[in-house]
């Protein structure tokens, strides 16, 4: 099974409500065979902008981040089931990304363009192609009348 | 008596390494090098320069689009756009992922798209947006 983040924002509630709301978003993975790694609590604050869901606009929200591993199928049910709920304002899921270690390629990017390898596979490329600046149109092509407009 | 006697083969030994020494040059094309301590020595070039690292690269930071105080540093304060790579000066792949991480954490409501939160105007700046790398378009 896949990771996924699943960021949700949840509209303003006291707390006894908030936690049966999470329990009702968690008990929605645990029935479709998910399970749940880490649940963040990003708090309560102001939205940056106003978000408007079930006929109510919100401008505050409490952020949560659950990171859970379902299956693929799954996350377009989740997704439609938490769409539903009157409590969830907005929610996205992410999928976690591998740990890429790659190292920084900043010296060959800072050289001259000349030495620059992606410069020079676009010198190669413009070799092997027409220059429709310089190129001109050869008389002796075997036509003996002219194919374009003059 | 001894002293002398040392003196003496000393004087005797070196006149004859001289011998033999002038006796190669004279002779064979190839002389023997011999191996001495203050021989130059292979080492790495002293001089040459640290190789230049971006800022995220240099402190192992992977963006992260829930770290968004840090995201913001690459947005412009007025316009909460996302600066580019000239002015950042990043590498190709973190520019990349920061600002595919700003996306995320505006869809996700985190970050504001059109200007910078006040609480991080006085973050301290990571570059000069007046002084990029190369020169802007505008």
């Amino acid at each position: 099974m896949p990771s996924y983040e699943l960021a949700l924002m949840l509209k303003a509630m006291p707390k006894p409500e908030l936690k049966t709301t999470l329990t009702r978003i968690s008990h929605a993975i645990f029935n479709r065979g998910g399970i749940i790694r880490n649940i963040e609590n990003l708090g309560f604050r102001a939205m940056p902008y106003k978000t408007s869901s079930h006929s109510l606009v919100h401008r505050e929200a409490n952020y949560f981040v659950f990171k859970i591993d379902t299956a693929t199928q799954a996350v377009a049910d989740l997704k439609e089931e938490y769409s539903r709920d009157v409590d969830i304002i907005r929610q996205r899921v992410y999928k976690i990304p591998d740990k890429a270690d790659q190292t920084c390629t900043l010296e060959q990017e800072l050289l001259p363009p000349a030495y620059r390898e992606e410069v020079q596979k676009m010198i190669e490329l413009g070799k092997s192609q027409v220059n429709r600046f310089t190129y001109k149109f050869k008389y002796n092509s075997g036509l003996d009348y002219y194919p374009f407009q003059k | 008596m001894a002293l002398l006697k040392t003196f003496t083969i000393r004087s005797v030994f070196s006149g004859t390494h001289r011998a033999i020494i002038s006796s190669l040059r004279s002779y064979s094309s190839t002389p023997v090098v011999a191996e001495e301590d203050d021989a130059p020595v292979e080492i790495e070039n002293p001089y040459k320069k640290e190789k230049p690292q971006c800022i995220l690269c240099k402190l192992n930071i992977t963006p992260d689009y829930k770290n968004y105080r840090l995201l913001s540093q690459f947005q412009s304060p007025y316009t909460g756009r996302i600066y580019g790579r000239h002015i950042t000066g990043l590498c190709k792949a973190k520019q990349a992922l920061v600002e595919s991480e700003i996306r995320k954490a505006q869809n996700c409501a985190y970050l504001p798209y059109y200007y910078k939160d006040k609480a991080f105007l006085k973050d301290p700046r990571l570059f000069d947006p007046e002084n990029p790398i190369r020169s802007h378009r505008f």
